[in-house]
């Protein structure tokens, strides 16, 4: 009953194939569905540059992790890898959100063969969960260099899912900003806004209007009657963004409004 | 009769693999005063926990088969069920959930909520089992039952509200406070037999009071009762509070926590109550069956002992006096010297004895109730099986049992062990739905197919020990399958028409694949191009295509073959001729399907200190595995990923060497996926030179 893998039966001499290399063996998947983020017009195409910070600020419950895995998925279709630091849920519960999103879409958009695409675009994806307390950016870092010091896993996009935003945040953002630039990371966060202080131009808890520097993009969520809608706070290019995109509220799939 | 039901507990202890519920059910049997001396798991004095029956067992210290046993605890009857721990062998855990009414899910205070846990607790939802939580270990160093309880929360969505508080933790872990009656407990005498309620301690108060309100606060949302009772104010009857608690449990919507530590004899006899006044009686349970004879329309069955009798085989044992059949028993009375009918073979059988099972040993009773669990004896059925009284039509559900991943040549050594080789299999497929053998035609060879290595491991391991017979192995298979990936036409035309009865047929159509499903058969002729009483033989000649595949001869799945043309011949156009035909035109279009090898991936869960994740990572990452989450919790970190199971065989060694031997991990089928291009070359090659051996 001592074996060693299947390879010794040819061998040993078997070629290996690493699962996350063999996608190119897969049919391509013809689709075409644009980034929801090209129709807002803002001033990147790809949302944000290089090392640069995006933010998608609502209250809870709105949809500000739909609306980044959305922004994954597209990125992941483009063969980009994403990685998914969540710091509220475990892996499993990500896993879902990915699986769902994608399967509306591909529902929605009928896109054809949905159950090989997403074989083929699993592999451009890594979730990492963190306890809130157990979480610092060099232990983020040192997570990543497992990854990539291996050749498992190289991050073009990263989203941060339920960063407390708290005084005193600061130190934080700014060694994430340095990591990001050193690696040429973009980096997209989500960004709770308490219902409270829902003054329509501040982005909620006091101290981040300081950080706004630090971001490129700002996105904000809203509930407006039974829709959810999509505001360019900071990023576009003629000062005043125009509110194009909305989020349907049951497949929480982004749409023109 | 009712009243009896009511008092009647049929309870599952399931839980990851260590964290000590052989321990605790070892305590239970001896607090019940079913055993009079307690054997640890692995015991030095060579006998073992009672619970762990099979040699196997005791000498690797985990539990194989579940045992059921029966005990008494305040006049109410506990029939307990002990589920392995493995997930190699989960068919045996969700053949027990099946039969119980509750379970107790027991976590270790250090390790919580681990992959198994999640497992089986999935296991538990599917068959909505209302469950109670005991957080065992509390006297470990490291025990936090508050972590576990968070974890019961995030991790598996539990409304996870503990009836306890411990008192002292670790080494200083001395008892509990019941914070429905509010008192605290200690455990007294030499194995902790003395339940000697005390003062909570002043320390503690305010901490108990606060958690108390949560407890209340909780079981309110279900009961109005008890909303209005917090309303009126006063001090709240310990009933009402209990009901309450009860009632949400039932529903799923509570999962009250318990703790202790059973290896230290602490926190074992509230466990017992708290089973009593929380978890179901049968009646509680609507249980259906399916009626066969109206389309297997649902029926919901009354539990009443006053009606016909319908019962589930649920697992079967080879003791020294024959053939051991537990059952629980759903509807009506089962008793010695009755007659019955299996409702799988419709064969009657004659009750010879009824027995009560305490692990290994039993008890001669007279009857079986509804919602009792007992055991038969010498009843020739298989496992699952239903027994029904005579003019009866029901059978029980049927279970979802998983195809078989992984396959194993074995030899016997000498003759002898070829008899007792197929004894033991011809019983081991009886008890076991997963556990398949056949004769490979080409290589004369015996092959054993089930989950997992470790799965098929055991089974050879018993062969051994239980029927005395020595077998040689071969390397471990794969169960591969073959599919097409693209969409392929055919027109086949079948002829034969040089004397005698001719034959003809001719289709036209196409392959593609598909997605989700096996096999799909569309017939879009219009016209009558092919007579509509042929169609049948067609799509028996596809389906017979698809055991072996063309190309590499495994099982072929998902494929849609649609026939849109045809001919027929007026006289020489038969059934034979048309499946003759659909052979052929299924290896013509499939070799032009662009046919590829799909191989199992397991999906794989390791548990690891924080230290060895990039090692863990590594090994994974060689094994061809795709990560897909690494999640960090404290000291620990979870990584998650699917590799195929070709590469896994080993695993356990290599990971164990890896880590210091401190990670552990969990293995299930997750899906099949397509064998990389250089790897789907070499099976083909072996495949062929397998061939050739054979010939």
């Amino acid at each position: 009953m001592k074996s060693k893998g299947l390879l010794p039966l040819f061998g040993g001499a078997a070629k290996v194939v690493f699962l996350n290399q063999w996608r190119g063996t897969m049919t391509s998947p013809d689709w075409d569905v644009a980034s929801p983020l090209s129709r807002l017009g803002l001033e990147d195409a790809n949302g944000i540059p290089e090392g640069g910070f995006g933010a998608v600020a609502a209250p809870a419950g709105v949809g500000k992790t739909a609306l980044l895995v959305q922004l994954a998925l597209h990125a992941m279709l483009k063969d980009e890898a994403v990685l998914h630091v969540s710091l509220q849920d475990p892996v499993q519960k990500i896993g879902l959100w990915y699986r769902e999103l994608f399967q509306n879409l591909a529902g929605r958009e009928a896109l054809p063969r949905a159950g090989q695409v997403w074989e083929r675009i699993l592999p451009n994806r890594f979730i990492m969960s963190f306890q809130v307390e157990g979480f610092s950016v060099p232990r983020l870092e040192e997570r990543i260099s497992d990854l990539t010091a291996q050749n498992i896993f190289h991050p073009r996009l990263m989203i941060v899912d339920g960063l407390r935003f708290q005084p005193g945040i600061d130190p934080t953002l700014k060694d994430l900003k340095r990591y990001a630039e050193k690696q040429g990371l973009r980096v997209w966060f989500t960004v709770h806004v308490h219902r409270q202080d829902g003054d329509a131009h501040g982005l909620g808890p006091d101290g981040l209007n300081a950080l706004l520097e630090m971001f490129s993009v700002i996105l904000r969520l809203d509930t407006v009657g039974d829709e959810i809608k999509i505001r360019v706070e900071k990023g576009f290019p003629g000062g005043d963004a125009p509110a194009i995109l909305s989020m349907d509220p049951t497949s929480l799939l982004l749409r023109a409004s | 009769m009712k009243n009896d039901q009511q008092k009647v507990r049929n309870i599952g202890i399931s839980a990851h693999i260590d964290s000590g519920k052989t321990t605790l059910t070892e305590r239970i049997l001896y607090y019940t005063d079913r055993i009079h001396a307690i054997h640890e798991v692995k015991g030095k004095d060579g006998v073992g926990a009672t619970m762990d029956s099979m040699e196997l067992e005791r000498e690797r210290g985990i539990t194989i088969a579940s045992a059921a046993t029966y005990c008494q605890w305040r006049d109410h009857e506990i029939n307990i069920i002990d589920t392995p721990g493995h997930v190699d062998f989960t068919i045996e855990v969700e053949r027990s959930l099946r039969v119980l009414d509750g379970a107790v899910l027991v976590l270790c205070a250090v390790g919580g909520v681990q992959s198994q846990s999640i497992t089986v607790d999935q296991q538990m939802k599917r068959y909505r089992v209302p469950c109670l939580a005991f957080i065992n270990k509390c006297d470990r160093s490291g025990a936090s039952p508050e972590r576990v309880i968070e974890q019961l929360r995030s991790k598996l969505g539990h409304r996870a509200i503990p009836l306890q508080m411990a008192i002292g933790l670790e080494a200083d872990f001395q008892g509990v406070v019941d914070l429905v009656a509010m008192k605290a407990l200690y455990f007294e005498g030499e194995k902790g037999e003395r339940v000697v309620e005390a003062p909570i301690p002043a320390a503690l108060i305010e901490q108990a009071k606060g958690w108390r309100e949560a407890l209340i606060d909780a079981a309110s949302l279900d009961s109005d009762e008890l909303t209005e009772a917090i309303l009126e104010g006063g001090e709240l009857p310990e009933g009402v509070l209990i009901e309450a608690i009860r009632r949400a449990t039932l529903a799923r919507n509570l999962t009250p926590v318990l703790m202790g530590s059973a290896y230290k004899n602490r926190g074992v006899q509230p466990l017992l109550d708290a089973i009593t006044r929380y978890l179901p009686c049968p009646a509680d349970i609507r249980n259906e069956a399916l009626d066969t004879a109206h389309e297997e329309r649902p029926v919901v069955l009354t539990s009443r002992t006053t009606d016909p009798p319908v019962a589930l085989a649920f697992k079967l044992e080879d003791g020294p006096y024959g053939q051991l059949t537990y059952i629980r028993v759903y509807q009506g009375v089962i008793s010695k010297g009755q007659t019955l009918i299996n409702a799988r073979s419709g064969r009657k059988f004659k009750i010879g004895r009824v027995v009560r099972m305490h692990s290994d040993q039993m008890e001669d009773i007279e009857a079986l109730e509804a919602g009792t669990i007992g055991a038969l004896f010498g009843i020739e059925c298989a496992s699952g099986d239903t027994f029904v009284a005579p003019g009866l039509s029901l059978t029980m559900t049927s279970m979802f049992v998983p195809e078989p991943v992984i396959s194993l040549s074995i030899m016997p050594q000498d003759n002898r062990s070829q008899i007792g080789m197929s004894k033991a299999l011809s019983r081991f497929t009886k008890e076991d739905p997963t556990f398949k053998t056949f004769v490979d035609a080409e290589t004369g060879e015996t092959i054993i197919e089930g989950m997992g290595e470790l799965h098929l491991e055991v089974y050879v391991e018993r062969m051994r020990r239980e029927y005395d017979c020595d077998v040689t192995t071969g390397q471990p298979r794969v169960a591969y399958r073959e599919t097409i990936t693209q969409r392929a036409d055919f027109n086949y035309t079948h002829k034969k028409q040089t004397g005698g009865a001719g034959q003809f047929g001719r289709i036209a159509g196409y392959l593609e694949p598909l997605e989700d499903g096996d096999f799909e058969f569309v017939n879009a002729i219009v016209g009558g191009a092919i007579p509509t009483q042929f169609i049948p033989a067609c799509e028996k000649g596809f389906r017979s295509c698809l055991a072996k595949g063309p190309r590499m001869e495994f099982p072929v799945t998902g494929v849609r073959v649609v026939i849109d043309d045809g001919a027929s011949h007026a006289v020489d156009s038969s059934d034979m001729a048309f499946q003759a035909a659909a052979r052929g035109a299924f290896r013509e279009g499939y070799l032009r399907a662009r046919p590829v090898i799909k191989e199992p991936i397991m999906k794989v869960v390791v548990e690891t200190p924080t230290e060895f994740q990039g090692s863990v990572m590594g090994l994974l990452n060689q094994r061809r595995g795709m990560i897909l989450g690494a999640q960090d919790e404290g000291p620990q970190c979870v990584i998650e990923a699917q590799t195929p199971l070709a590469e896994m065989f080993g695993f356990s060694t290599v990971l164990r060497s890896a880590t210091q031997g401190k990670a552990q991990f969990t293995m299930e089928f997750a899906l099949y996926r397509q064998v990389p291009q250089g790897l789907a070359e070499k099976i083909a090659e072996e495949m062929a030179a397998k061939k050739k051996r054979a010939a």
